[in-house]
Protein backbone atom coordinates (compact mmCIF):
# COMPACT_ATOMS: atom_id res chain seq x y z
CA UNK A 1 0.00 0.00 0.00
CA UNK A 2 1.62 3.25 -0.85
CA UNK A 3 1.91 5.93 1.42
CA UNK A 4 -0.75 8.44 0.02
CA UNK A 5 -2.80 5.43 -0.29
CA UNK A 6 -2.58 4.97 3.76
CA UNK A 7 -3.03 8.76 4.88
CA UNK A 8 -5.81 8.46 2.89
CA UNK A 9 -7.95 5.54 4.65
CA UNK A 10 -6.19 6.41 7.74
CA UNK A 11 -8.74 6.45 10.66
CA UNK A 12 -6.82 9.91 11.33
CA UNK A 13 -8.14 11.57 7.95
CA UNK A 14 -11.89 11.82 9.27
CA UNK A 15 -12.26 14.16 12.37
CA UNK A 16 -12.59 12.97 15.66
CA UNK A 17 -15.91 13.62 15.70
CA UNK A 18 -16.85 11.35 12.77
CA UNK A 19 -14.71 9.07 14.37
CA UNK A 20 -16.35 8.79 17.67
CA UNK A 21 -19.93 8.41 16.17
CA UNK A 22 -19.19 5.86 14.28
CA UNK A 23 -17.31 3.97 17.45
CA UNK A 24 -20.19 4.20 19.38
CA UNK A 25 -22.12 2.90 16.48
CA UNK A 26 -19.82 -0.55 16.14
CA UNK A 27 -20.24 -0.41 19.66
CA UNK A 28 -24.21 -0.35 19.80
CA UNK A 29 -24.20 -2.75 17.17
CA UNK A 30 -22.48 -5.58 18.65
CA UNK A 31 -23.74 -4.80 22.24
CA UNK A 32 -26.95 -5.58 20.49
CA UNK A 33 -26.05 -8.63 19.18
CA UNK A 34 -24.10 -9.59 22.47
CA UNK A 35 -26.94 -9.31 24.50
CA UNK A 36 -29.53 -11.31 21.38
CA UNK A 37 -31.15 -7.70 21.02
CA UNK A 38 -32.46 -8.02 17.20
CA UNK A 39 -34.22 -4.91 17.45
CA UNK A 40 -31.18 -3.46 18.71
CA UNK A 41 -29.32 -4.31 15.76
CA UNK A 42 -31.99 -3.45 13.46
CA UNK A 43 -31.62 0.08 14.88
CA UNK A 44 -27.68 0.29 13.57
CA UNK A 45 -29.24 0.73 9.94
CA UNK A 46 -30.35 3.66 8.18
CA UNK A 47 -34.15 2.81 8.23
CA UNK A 48 -33.82 4.81 4.93
CA UNK A 49 -31.83 2.73 2.99
CA UNK A 50 -29.83 -0.17 3.88
CA UNK A 51 -28.30 -3.57 3.76
CA UNK A 52 -26.43 -6.62 5.13
CA UNK A 53 -24.44 -9.45 3.72
CA UNK A 54 -22.61 -11.92 5.52
CA UNK A 55 -20.28 -13.86 2.89
CA UNK A 56 -17.11 -15.59 2.77
CA UNK A 57 -14.10 -14.66 2.01
CA UNK A 58 -13.94 -17.26 -0.62
CA UNK A 59 -17.03 -15.89 -2.36
CA UNK A 60 -16.12 -12.55 -2.33
CA UNK A 61 -12.69 -12.83 -3.58
CA UNK A 62 -14.27 -14.64 -6.59
CA UNK A 63 -17.08 -11.61 -7.17
CA UNK A 64 -19.58 -14.33 -6.11
CA UNK A 65 -22.36 -12.66 -4.04
CA UNK A 66 -24.42 -15.51 -2.22
CA UNK A 67 -23.33 -16.78 1.37
CA UNK A 68 -25.14 -16.97 4.60
CA UNK A 69 -26.86 -13.90 5.01
CA UNK A 70 -28.62 -11.54 1.86
CA UNK A 71 -30.36 -9.19 2.65
CA UNK A 72 -30.24 -6.20 0.10
CA UNK A 73 -33.05 -3.96 1.48
CA UNK A 74 -33.80 -3.13 4.65
CA UNK A 75 -37.13 -4.43 4.49
CA UNK A 76 -35.65 -7.84 4.80
CA UNK A 77 -33.16 -6.95 7.38
CA UNK A 78 -36.46 -6.02 9.16
CA UNK A 79 -37.73 -9.82 8.54
CA UNK A 80 -34.90 -10.88 9.33
CA UNK A 81 -35.27 -9.69 13.19
CA UNK A 82 -38.36 -11.32 12.93
CA UNK A 83 -36.98 -14.96 11.89
CA UNK A 84 -34.89 -14.98 14.62
CA UNK A 85 -37.16 -13.51 17.44
CA UNK A 86 -40.69 -15.20 16.18
CA UNK A 87 -40.43 -17.46 13.45
CA UNK A 88 -37.32 -19.47 15.07
CA UNK A 89 -37.77 -19.00 18.70
CA UNK A 90 -37.96 -21.87 20.61
CA UNK A 91 -36.27 -24.28 17.98
CA UNK A 92 -32.94 -23.41 18.09
CA UNK A 93 -29.94 -23.70 21.24
CA UNK A 94 -29.26 -20.07 21.52
CA UNK A 95 -25.53 -19.03 21.94
CA UNK A 96 -23.80 -16.44 23.44
CA UNK A 97 -21.19 -14.21 21.46
CA UNK A 98 -18.91 -12.02 21.94
CA UNK A 99 -17.69 -9.47 18.98
CA UNK A 100 -14.71 -8.52 19.26
CA UNK A 101 -13.47 -5.25 16.77
CA UNK A 102 -10.89 -3.23 15.70
CA UNK A 103 -11.27 -0.54 13.39
CA UNK A 104 -8.18 -0.74 10.30
CA UNK A 105 -9.08 2.06 7.56
CA UNK A 106 -12.13 4.86 7.38
CA UNK A 107 -12.21 7.63 4.58
CA UNK A 108 -15.02 10.21 3.55
CA UNK A 109 -16.90 9.71 0.46
CA UNK A 110 -18.73 12.82 0.10
CA UNK A 111 -21.47 14.51 2.45
CA UNK A 112 -22.38 12.46 5.66
CA UNK A 113 -21.47 9.16 3.35
CA UNK A 114 -18.31 6.94 5.11
CA UNK A 115 -16.65 4.10 3.85
CA UNK A 116 -14.99 2.27 6.83
CA UNK A 117 -12.98 -1.70 7.42
CA UNK A 118 -13.31 -3.24 10.81
CA UNK A 119 -11.93 -6.12 11.78
CA UNK A 120 -13.93 -8.82 13.94
CA UNK A 121 -13.42 -12.17 16.28
CA UNK A 122 -16.46 -13.30 17.38
CA UNK A 123 -16.32 -16.31 20.05
CA UNK A 124 -19.50 -18.16 20.91
CA UNK A 125 -20.23 -20.27 24.36
CA UNK A 126 -22.76 -22.90 24.07
CA UNK A 127 -24.96 -24.78 26.49
CA UNK A 128 -22.81 -26.52 27.75
CA UNK A 129 -20.28 -23.80 28.51
CA UNK A 130 -17.66 -24.58 25.98
CA UNK A 131 -16.47 -21.30 24.24
CA UNK A 132 -15.15 -21.19 20.74
CA UNK A 133 -14.17 -19.61 17.45
CA UNK A 134 -17.55 -18.70 15.32
CA UNK A 135 -15.92 -16.48 12.93
CA UNK A 136 -13.10 -13.79 11.93
CA UNK A 137 -13.28 -11.90 9.48
CA UNK A 138 -13.77 -7.88 8.08
CA UNK A 139 -16.31 -5.77 7.68
CA UNK A 140 -17.06 -3.78 4.48
CA UNK A 141 -19.06 -0.80 5.38
CA UNK A 142 -20.74 2.08 4.26
CA UNK A 143 -21.70 4.32 6.96
CA UNK A 144 -24.38 7.94 6.97
CA UNK A 145 -23.09 10.32 9.38
CA UNK A 146 -25.40 12.98 10.51
CA UNK A 147 -25.25 13.44 14.17
CA UNK A 148 -25.41 9.98 14.64
CA UNK A 149 -23.97 7.09 12.90
CA UNK A 150 -25.72 4.59 10.70
CA UNK A 151 -25.31 1.69 8.67
CA UNK A 152 -25.88 1.99 5.09
CA UNK A 153 -24.35 -1.47 3.97
CA UNK A 154 -22.54 -3.85 6.01
CA UNK A 155 -20.78 -6.56 4.27
CA UNK A 156 -19.09 -9.32 7.08
CA UNK A 157 -16.66 -10.70 4.98
CA UNK A 158 -15.94 -14.55 6.95
CA UNK A 159 -12.17 -15.38 6.63
CA UNK A 160 -13.23 -18.41 8.46
CA UNK A 161 -14.66 -20.67 5.40
CA UNK A 162 -16.08 -23.20 7.28
CA UNK A 163 -18.17 -22.14 10.02
CA UNK A 164 -19.33 -24.09 13.26
CA UNK A 165 -22.82 -25.38 13.11
CA UNK A 166 -25.29 -23.40 12.04
CA UNK A 167 -26.27 -19.66 12.36
CA UNK A 168 -28.92 -18.04 13.78
CA UNK A 169 -27.09 -14.32 14.60
CA UNK A 170 -26.07 -12.24 11.91
CA UNK A 171 -22.22 -11.20 12.21
CA UNK B 1 -42.59 -62.73 19.11
CA UNK B 2 -41.15 -60.11 17.08
CA UNK B 3 -37.89 -58.93 16.22
CA UNK B 4 -38.00 -56.50 19.04
CA UNK B 5 -38.35 -58.40 21.66
CA UNK B 6 -37.45 -61.95 20.94
CA UNK B 7 -33.49 -61.67 21.60
CA UNK B 8 -32.31 -64.61 19.45
CA UNK B 9 -33.54 -62.85 16.14
CA UNK B 10 -30.87 -60.06 16.72
CA UNK B 11 -27.92 -60.46 14.79
CA UNK B 12 -24.41 -59.39 15.90
CA UNK B 13 -22.51 -58.09 12.72
CA UNK B 14 -20.09 -57.57 13.60
CA UNK B 15 -21.25 -56.57 17.24
CA UNK B 16 -23.90 -54.14 17.03
CA UNK B 17 -27.20 -55.23 17.81
CA UNK B 18 -29.01 -55.22 14.36
CA UNK B 19 -32.53 -56.11 13.80
CA UNK B 20 -32.20 -59.05 11.75
CA UNK B 21 -31.20 -58.93 7.75
CA UNK B 22 -33.63 -57.14 5.96
CA UNK B 23 -35.43 -55.09 8.46
CA UNK B 24 -33.90 -51.72 8.88
CA UNK B 25 -37.04 -49.74 10.74
CA UNK B 26 -34.29 -49.59 13.74
CA UNK B 27 -30.45 -49.26 14.02
CA UNK B 28 -28.25 -49.55 16.93
CA UNK B 29 -27.03 -46.21 18.15
CA UNK B 30 -23.20 -48.00 17.83
CA UNK B 31 -22.99 -47.30 13.87
CA UNK B 32 -22.86 -43.62 14.85
CA UNK B 33 -20.43 -43.76 17.40
CA UNK B 34 -17.67 -46.33 16.63
CA UNK B 35 -14.17 -45.79 15.20
CA UNK B 36 -13.86 -49.40 13.57
CA UNK B 37 -17.29 -48.54 11.85
CA UNK B 38 -16.38 -45.41 10.39
CA UNK B 39 -13.16 -46.79 9.07
CA UNK B 40 -14.67 -49.88 7.26
CA UNK B 41 -17.13 -47.17 5.75
CA UNK B 42 -14.54 -45.65 4.11
CA UNK B 43 -13.36 -49.01 2.45
CA UNK B 44 -16.94 -50.33 1.37
CA UNK B 45 -19.09 -47.32 1.25
CA UNK B 46 -17.22 -44.60 0.24
CA UNK B 47 -14.36 -45.92 -2.07
CA UNK B 48 -16.09 -48.32 -4.11
CA UNK B 49 -19.27 -45.90 -4.95
CA UNK B 50 -19.57 -42.76 -7.03
CA UNK B 51 -18.89 -40.02 -4.91
CA UNK B 52 -20.25 -36.42 -6.17
CA UNK B 53 -16.36 -34.69 -6.67
CA UNK B 54 -17.63 -31.16 -8.42
CA UNK B 55 -18.95 -29.29 -10.74
CA UNK B 56 -18.14 -29.06 -14.42
CA UNK B 57 -19.03 -25.67 -14.38
CA UNK B 58 -16.12 -25.26 -11.34
CA UNK B 59 -13.18 -26.20 -13.60
CA UNK B 60 -14.54 -24.91 -16.85
CA UNK B 61 -10.92 -23.98 -19.05
CA UNK B 62 -8.23 -25.94 -19.50
CA UNK B 63 -6.03 -26.46 -16.65
CA UNK B 64 -8.39 -25.68 -13.78
CA UNK B 65 -7.98 -27.81 -11.05
CA UNK B 66 -10.33 -28.11 -7.67
CA UNK B 67 -9.05 -29.81 -4.51
CA UNK B 68 -11.80 -32.12 -2.63
CA UNK B 69 -12.32 -35.19 -1.41
CA UNK B 70 -13.54 -38.44 -1.90
CA UNK B 71 -14.74 -40.02 1.54
CA UNK B 72 -12.31 -38.44 4.02
CA UNK B 73 -9.56 -38.91 1.24
CA UNK B 74 -8.22 -35.60 -0.13
CA UNK B 75 -8.37 -35.78 -4.13
CA UNK B 76 -7.60 -32.86 -6.68
CA UNK B 77 -10.18 -32.82 -9.64
CA UNK B 78 -8.25 -31.17 -12.62
CA UNK B 79 -9.44 -30.66 -16.53
CA UNK B 80 -6.24 -30.95 -19.03
CA UNK B 81 -4.83 -28.90 -21.68
CA UNK B 82 -7.00 -31.12 -24.14
CA UNK B 83 -9.75 -30.05 -21.79
CA UNK B 84 -10.29 -33.74 -20.54
CA UNK B 85 -11.41 -34.46 -16.87
CA UNK B 86 -9.11 -36.31 -14.53
CA UNK B 87 -8.71 -36.81 -10.56
CA UNK B 88 -5.82 -38.65 -8.27
CA UNK B 89 -5.20 -38.50 -5.02
CA UNK B 90 -3.45 -35.21 -3.66
CA UNK B 91 -0.43 -37.30 -2.02
CA UNK B 92 2.88 -37.25 -3.60
CA UNK B 93 4.17 -40.98 -4.94
CA UNK B 94 7.45 -39.98 -3.32
CA UNK B 95 6.97 -39.29 0.34
CA UNK B 96 3.26 -38.71 0.51
CA UNK B 97 3.07 -34.49 1.05
CA UNK B 98 0.25 -32.91 -0.53
CA UNK B 99 0.54 -32.35 -3.48
CA UNK B 100 -1.89 -29.22 -4.41
CA UNK B 101 -2.67 -27.03 -1.72
CA UNK B 102 -5.05 -24.71 -3.33
CA UNK B 103 -8.82 -25.18 -3.13
CA UNK B 104 -9.32 -24.32 -6.71
CA UNK B 105 -6.61 -22.52 -9.32
CA UNK B 106 -5.61 -22.81 -12.48
CA UNK B 107 -2.31 -24.32 -13.61
CA UNK B 108 -2.22 -22.94 -17.36
CA UNK B 109 0.62 -25.11 -17.85
CA UNK B 110 -0.57 -28.10 -16.45
CA UNK B 111 2.17 -28.89 -14.46
CA UNK B 112 1.62 -30.22 -10.38
CA UNK B 113 4.58 -29.97 -8.65
CA UNK B 114 5.15 -31.19 -4.98
CA UNK B 115 6.68 -28.35 -2.73
CA UNK B 116 8.80 -31.02 -0.56
CA UNK B 117 11.10 -32.52 -3.50
CA UNK B 118 9.74 -31.03 -6.33
CA UNK B 119 8.34 -33.96 -8.26
CA UNK B 120 6.66 -33.04 -11.10
CA UNK B 121 3.27 -34.66 -12.04
CA UNK B 122 1.18 -33.61 -15.13
CA UNK B 123 -3.10 -33.36 -15.07
CA UNK B 124 -3.39 -37.18 -15.50
CA UNK B 125 -1.58 -37.55 -12.51
CA UNK B 126 1.31 -39.37 -14.34
CA UNK B 127 5.03 -38.55 -12.73
CA UNK B 128 6.95 -36.04 -15.50
CA UNK B 129 9.69 -34.86 -13.88
CA UNK B 130 11.67 -35.58 -10.95
CA UNK B 131 14.85 -33.53 -9.74
CA UNK B 132 18.47 -34.85 -9.32
CA UNK B 133 17.49 -38.03 -11.62
CA UNK B 134 20.56 -38.92 -11.95
CA UNK B 135 22.94 -37.05 -9.85
CA UNK B 136 25.07 -34.76 -9.43
CA UNK B 137 28.43 -34.94 -10.78
CA UNK B 138 27.41 -38.68 -10.67
CA UNK B 139 26.33 -39.19 -7.25
CA UNK B 140 23.04 -39.65 -5.99
CA UNK B 141 20.06 -40.28 -8.43
CA UNK B 142 17.44 -42.94 -8.41
CA UNK B 143 18.58 -46.41 -9.51
CA UNK B 144 18.63 -47.20 -13.39
CA UNK B 145 16.04 -49.20 -12.82
CA UNK B 146 13.82 -46.56 -11.37
CA UNK B 147 10.53 -46.13 -13.90
CA UNK B 148 8.91 -43.00 -13.64
CA UNK B 149 5.43 -44.85 -14.78
CA UNK B 150 5.37 -46.57 -11.99
CA UNK B 151 5.55 -43.31 -9.65
CA UNK B 152 2.17 -41.73 -10.70
CA UNK B 153 -0.45 -40.46 -8.42
CA UNK B 154 -3.17 -42.83 -7.73
CA UNK B 155 -5.86 -42.17 -10.10
CA UNK B 156 -9.53 -41.66 -9.38
CA UNK B 157 -11.75 -42.88 -11.93
CA UNK B 158 -14.14 -40.38 -13.10
CA UNK B 159 -17.41 -39.41 -14.98
CA UNK B 160 -19.36 -36.26 -15.95
CA UNK B 161 -22.61 -36.71 -15.35
CA UNK B 162 -24.82 -33.66 -16.86
CA UNK B 163 -22.92 -31.56 -15.21
CA UNK B 164 -21.92 -33.12 -11.97
CA UNK B 165 -18.24 -35.06 -12.04
CA UNK B 166 -17.94 -38.13 -9.64
CA UNK B 167 -15.49 -40.36 -8.58
CA UNK B 168 -14.57 -43.63 -7.71
CA UNK B 169 -12.02 -46.05 -6.44
CA UNK B 170 -13.70 -49.07 -7.99
CA UNK B 171 -12.68 -50.11 -11.55
CA UNK B 172 -15.76 -52.47 -12.14
CA UNK B 173 -18.53 -50.27 -11.32
CA UNK B 174 -21.40 -49.47 -13.44
CA UNK B 175 -21.79 -46.28 -15.09
CA UNK B 176 -23.16 -43.38 -12.89
CA UNK B 177 -26.84 -43.62 -14.69
CA UNK B 178 -26.56 -47.39 -13.66
CA UNK B 179 -25.81 -46.42 -10.12
CA UNK B 180 -28.76 -44.19 -9.41
CA UNK B 181 -30.81 -46.92 -10.60
CA UNK B 182 -30.81 -46.87 -14.31
CA UNK B 183 -33.96 -45.09 -15.82
CA UNK B 184 -36.30 -44.32 -13.17
CA UNK B 185 -36.89 -41.68 -10.59
CA UNK B 186 -33.67 -40.97 -9.42
CA UNK B 187 -32.12 -40.33 -13.00
CA UNK B 188 -34.95 -38.84 -13.81
CA UNK B 189 -34.84 -35.78 -11.29
CA UNK B 190 -31.08 -35.66 -11.52
CA UNK B 191 -31.71 -34.71 -15.81
CA UNK B 192 -34.40 -32.47 -15.13
CA UNK B 193 -32.48 -30.15 -12.46
CA UNK B 194 -29.33 -30.74 -14.55
CA UNK B 195 -31.39 -29.96 -18.05
CA UNK B 196 -28.78 -27.55 -19.13
CA UNK B 197 -25.31 -26.12 -18.42
CA UNK B 198 -25.11 -24.59 -14.98
CA UNK B 199 -23.17 -21.76 -13.64
CA UNK B 200 -21.42 -21.45 -9.82
CA UNK B 201 -23.12 -18.57 -7.55
CA UNK B 202 -20.93 -19.37 -4.62
CA UNK B 203 -20.05 -21.84 -1.84
CA UNK B 204 -20.90 -21.92 2.00
CA UNK B 205 -19.59 -24.54 4.15
CA UNK B 206 -20.25 -25.77 7.56
CA UNK B 207 -18.90 -28.51 9.83
CA UNK B 208 -21.48 -29.97 12.05
CA UNK B 209 -20.08 -32.43 14.71
CA UNK B 210 -22.15 -35.56 14.08
CA UNK B 211 -21.92 -38.49 12.47
CA UNK B 212 -22.58 -38.40 8.36
CA UNK B 213 -25.28 -41.00 8.45
CA UNK B 214 -27.24 -38.93 10.87
CA UNK B 215 -27.22 -36.34 7.92
CA UNK B 216 -27.88 -38.66 5.43
CA UNK B 217 -31.26 -39.63 6.94
CA UNK B 218 -32.44 -36.12 7.48
CA UNK B 219 -32.08 -35.85 3.78
CA UNK B 220 -34.10 -38.94 3.38
CA UNK B 221 -36.75 -37.82 5.73
CA UNK B 222 -39.49 -35.75 4.56
CA UNK B 223 -41.93 -35.82 7.60
CA UNK B 224 -39.22 -33.82 9.89
CA UNK B 225 -39.25 -30.58 7.03
CA UNK B 226 -42.75 -29.69 8.45
CA UNK B 227 -41.99 -30.16 12.11
CA UNK B 228 -38.70 -28.82 12.43
CA UNK B 229 -38.33 -25.89 10.01
CA UNK B 230 -41.41 -23.30 11.13
CA UNK B 231 -40.54 -20.96 8.54
CA UNK B 232 -41.81 -23.73 6.14
CA UNK B 233 -45.29 -24.04 7.69
CA UNK B 234 -45.27 -20.90 8.38
CA UNK B 235 -45.22 -19.20 5.08
CA UNK B 236 -47.13 -22.59 3.30
CA UNK B 237 -43.49 -23.36 1.72
CA UNK B 238 -43.70 -27.29 2.72
CA UNK B 239 -46.39 -28.91 4.72
CA UNK B 240 -46.46 -32.61 5.31
CA UNK B 241 -50.20 -32.59 3.45
CA UNK B 242 -48.77 -31.30 0.51
CA UNK B 243 -48.95 -33.15 -2.65
CA UNK B 244 -45.67 -34.97 -2.81
CA UNK B 245 -44.36 -38.19 -2.96
CA UNK B 246 -40.69 -40.62 -2.07
CA UNK B 247 -39.47 -42.72 -4.77
CA UNK B 248 -36.22 -45.01 -4.11
CA UNK B 249 -33.81 -45.57 -7.06
CA UNK B 250 -31.87 -48.72 -6.34
CA UNK B 251 -33.05 -48.86 -2.68
CA UNK B 252 -30.12 -46.41 -1.75
CA UNK B 253 -30.68 -43.24 -3.13
CA UNK B 254 -33.63 -41.47 -2.58
CA UNK B 255 -35.92 -38.26 -4.12
CA UNK B 256 -38.45 -36.28 -1.92
CA UNK B 257 -40.66 -33.81 -4.21
CA UNK B 258 -43.45 -31.75 -3.23
CA UNK B 259 -45.84 -29.70 -5.44
CA UNK B 260 -46.89 -26.45 -4.66
CA UNK B 261 -50.66 -27.61 -5.14
CA UNK B 262 -53.38 -27.11 -2.51
CA UNK B 263 -54.06 -29.82 -0.87
CA UNK B 264 -58.00 -30.22 0.84
CA UNK B 265 -59.01 -28.20 3.88
CA UNK B 266 -59.67 -31.35 6.03
CA UNK B 267 -56.22 -32.58 5.43
CA UNK B 268 -54.56 -29.16 5.90
CA UNK B 269 -56.47 -28.81 9.50
CA UNK B 270 -55.76 -31.80 10.23
CA UNK B 271 -51.79 -31.58 9.52
CA UNK B 272 -52.21 -28.56 11.81
CA UNK B 273 -53.72 -30.51 14.76
CA UNK B 274 -50.52 -33.36 14.31
CA UNK B 275 -47.29 -30.11 15.02
CA UNK B 276 -47.47 -29.50 18.97
CA UNK B 277 -45.47 -26.40 18.78
CA UNK B 278 -47.76 -23.06 17.32
CA UNK B 279 -47.08 -21.40 13.99
CA UNK B 280 -48.60 -18.25 13.35
CA UNK B 281 -51.26 -17.93 10.98
CA UNK B 282 -51.70 -15.17 8.58
CA UNK B 283 -47.73 -14.05 8.67
CA UNK B 284 -46.23 -11.56 6.39
CA UNK B 285 -42.44 -10.62 5.64
CA UNK B 286 -41.90 -6.58 4.88
CA UNK B 287 -39.99 -8.06 1.47
CA UNK B 288 -42.45 -11.21 0.39
CA UNK B 289 -40.55 -10.78 -2.67
CA UNK B 290 -38.40 -13.53 -1.06
CA UNK B 291 -40.69 -15.59 -1.73
CA UNK B 292 -41.91 -14.31 -5.27
CA UNK B 293 -39.68 -16.51 -7.40
CA UNK B 294 -40.22 -17.86 -10.83
CA UNK B 295 -41.57 -21.38 -12.15
CA UNK B 296 -39.01 -22.95 -13.46
CA UNK B 297 -40.26 -25.90 -14.80
CA UNK B 298 -43.86 -27.00 -16.22
CA UNK B 299 -44.45 -29.78 -13.37
CA UNK B 300 -44.92 -27.06 -10.87
CA UNK B 301 -42.91 -29.31 -8.18
CA UNK B 302 -41.21 -26.82 -6.07
CA UNK B 303 -39.16 -28.96 -4.03
CA UNK B 304 -36.76 -31.62 -4.91
CA UNK B 305 -34.37 -33.25 -2.35
CA UNK B 306 -32.38 -35.88 -4.61
CA UNK B 307 -29.92 -37.88 -1.70
CA UNK B 308 -27.34 -40.02 -3.87
CA UNK B 309 -25.37 -42.04 -1.62
CA UNK B 310 -22.88 -41.55 0.22
CA UNK B 311 -22.01 -38.17 -0.18
CA UNK B 312 -24.51 -35.84 -2.30
CA UNK B 313 -27.73 -34.18 -2.01
CA UNK B 314 -29.04 -32.19 -5.09
CA UNK B 315 -31.89 -29.84 -4.60
CA UNK B 316 -34.42 -27.51 -5.84
CA UNK B 317 -36.57 -25.42 -3.31
CA UNK B 318 -38.73 -22.73 -5.08
CA UNK B 319 -35.86 -21.25 -7.03
CA UNK B 320 -32.75 -22.27 -4.94
CA UNK B 321 -30.61 -25.02 -6.75
CA UNK B 322 -27.82 -26.45 -5.04
CA UNK B 323 -25.48 -29.55 -4.85
CA UNK B 324 -24.64 -29.91 -0.84
CA UNK B 325 -21.30 -32.63 -0.78
CA UNK B 326 -21.24 -34.99 2.79
CA UNK B 327 -17.58 -35.26 3.55
CA UNK B 328 -17.01 -37.37 6.98
CA UNK B 329 -14.42 -35.78 9.23
CA UNK B 330 -14.13 -38.87 11.74
CA UNK B 331 -16.85 -40.38 13.23
CA UNK B 332 -18.46 -37.48 15.26
CA UNK B 333 -17.96 -34.95 12.48
CA UNK B 334 -18.92 -34.18 8.97
CA UNK B 335 -18.37 -31.05 6.79
CA UNK B 336 -21.08 -30.09 5.01
CA UNK B 337 -20.03 -28.38 1.24
CA UNK B 338 -23.08 -25.69 -0.12
CA UNK B 339 -22.26 -24.93 -4.35
CA UNK B 340 -25.33 -22.81 -4.96
CA UNK B 341 -25.57 -22.82 -8.85
CA UNK B 342 -27.89 -21.49 -11.48
CA UNK B 343 -27.94 -22.04 -14.97
CA UNK B 344 -25.89 -20.60 -17.70
CA UNK B 345 -28.25 -19.13 -19.47
CA UNK B 346 -30.29 -17.44 -16.39
CA UNK B 347 -30.92 -13.67 -16.95
CA UNK B 348 -29.80 -10.98 -14.24
CA UNK B 349 -33.18 -11.25 -12.90
CA UNK B 350 -33.16 -14.68 -12.27
CA UNK B 351 -29.54 -14.32 -11.01
CA UNK B 352 -31.42 -12.30 -8.36
CA UNK B 353 -34.08 -14.62 -7.54
CA UNK B 354 -32.08 -17.14 -6.60
CA UNK B 355 -29.16 -14.45 -4.36
CA UNK B 356 -31.97 -13.64 -2.64
CA UNK B 357 -33.42 -17.22 -2.11
CA UNK B 358 -30.50 -18.49 -0.81
CA UNK B 359 -31.52 -17.11 2.15
CA UNK B 360 -33.56 -20.25 2.51
CA UNK B 361 -30.89 -22.62 2.55
CA UNK B 362 -27.24 -23.09 3.73
CA UNK B 363 -25.62 -23.06 7.51
CA UNK B 364 -27.96 -19.95 8.36
CA UNK B 365 -30.81 -21.08 5.85
CA UNK B 366 -34.91 -20.50 7.38
CA UNK B 367 -35.31 -24.08 5.90
CA UNK B 368 -32.00 -25.91 6.89
CA UNK B 369 -29.84 -23.83 9.92
CA UNK B 370 -32.07 -26.52 12.30
CA UNK B 371 -30.94 -29.80 10.15
CA UNK B 372 -27.43 -29.17 11.56
CA UNK B 373 -28.60 -28.56 15.03
CA UNK B 374 -30.88 -31.90 15.18
CA UNK B 375 -27.77 -33.82 13.94
CA UNK B 376 -25.87 -32.79 16.87
CA UNK B 377 -28.99 -33.51 18.93
CA UNK B 378 -28.82 -36.69 18.23
CA UNK B 379 -24.64 -37.16 18.29
CA UNK B 380 -24.22 -35.79 22.05
CA UNK B 381 -27.21 -37.85 23.33
CA UNK B 382 -26.46 -41.16 22.00
CA UNK B 383 -23.20 -41.90 23.65
CA UNK B 384 -22.52 -44.83 25.70
CA UNK B 385 -25.56 -46.85 24.53
CA UNK B 386 -24.13 -48.50 21.13
CA UNK B 387 -26.98 -51.36 21.07
CA UNK B 388 -29.72 -49.49 22.20
CA UNK B 389 -31.87 -48.73 18.42
CA UNK B 390 -33.47 -45.44 16.96
CA UNK B 391 -37.06 -46.44 15.60
CA UNK B 392 -37.63 -45.62 12.38
CA UNK B 393 -41.59 -46.75 11.66
CA UNK B 394 -43.46 -43.90 10.18
CA UNK B 395 -45.25 -45.53 7.23
CA UNK B 396 -44.25 -49.49 8.04
CA UNK B 397 -41.34 -51.42 8.56
CA UNK B 398 -40.49 -52.05 4.56
CA UNK B 399 -39.38 -49.54 2.02
CA UNK B 400 -41.56 -48.47 -1.26
CA UNK B 401 -42.20 -45.60 -3.35
CA UNK B 402 -44.75 -43.87 -1.82
CA UNK B 403 -47.00 -40.60 -2.87
CA UNK B 404 -46.92 -38.60 -0.09
CA UNK B 405 -44.62 -37.21 2.82
CA UNK B 406 -45.46 -38.67 5.79
CA UNK B 407 -42.84 -41.58 5.54
CA UNK B 408 -39.46 -42.41 6.68
CA UNK B 409 -39.28 -45.28 4.12
CA UNK B 410 -36.35 -43.66 2.58
CA UNK B 411 -34.33 -44.41 5.94
CA UNK B 412 -35.47 -47.51 5.50
CA UNK B 413 -34.00 -48.09 1.97
CA UNK B 414 -30.78 -46.53 2.89
CA UNK B 415 -30.24 -48.51 5.84
CA UNK B 416 -30.96 -51.44 4.39
CA UNK B 417 -28.15 -50.96 1.26
CA UNK B 418 -25.74 -49.93 3.96
CA UNK B 419 -25.80 -53.27 5.59
CA UNK B 420 -25.78 -55.13 2.82
CA UNK B 421 -22.29 -52.94 1.78
CA UNK B 422 -21.28 -53.13 4.96
CA UNK B 423 -21.73 -56.88 5.32
CA UNK B 424 -23.67 -55.51 8.94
Amino acid sequence: MSDQVRSDTRLSSVSRDVRDQIADLQADYIAALDSQDMKGWLASFDENNSSYFCRSKENEDEGLEVGYMFDDCHERICDRVKFVDEIWAGTFEEYQTRHFLQPTRCKSLGEDLYSAQTNFTVMYTDDAGITKVLASGCYDDEIVVNGVARLRSRKAVLDTNVVPRYMVYPI
Amino acid sequence: MDAKTDPSAISHLPDLAWPPAGVSDSVPFGVFTDQATYDLEQERVFRPTWNYLALEAEIPNAGDYKSTFLGDTPVVVTRDTEGEIHAWVNRCAHRGAMVCRENQGNNADGTYTCVYHQWAFDAKGDLIGVPFRRGLGGKGGYPKDFDMKEHGLQKVRVENYHGLIFGTFNEDLVDVEGFLGGEGDVSYHMKRILNRPLKVLGHTRQFVDSNWKIYAENTKDPYHASLLHLFHMTFGLYRSSQVGGVSLGDEWHSVLFASAGEEDESTKKENKENASRTYQEGYTLADMSLLAGRKEYDDGVTLVILSIMPSLVVQQIQNTLAVRQILPKGVDQFELVWTYFGYDDDDAEMDAIREKQVNLIGPAGLISMEDGEACELVQNAIIRDRDARSCIQMSGHDFKDEPHLVTEGPVRSFWNRYRLLMDF
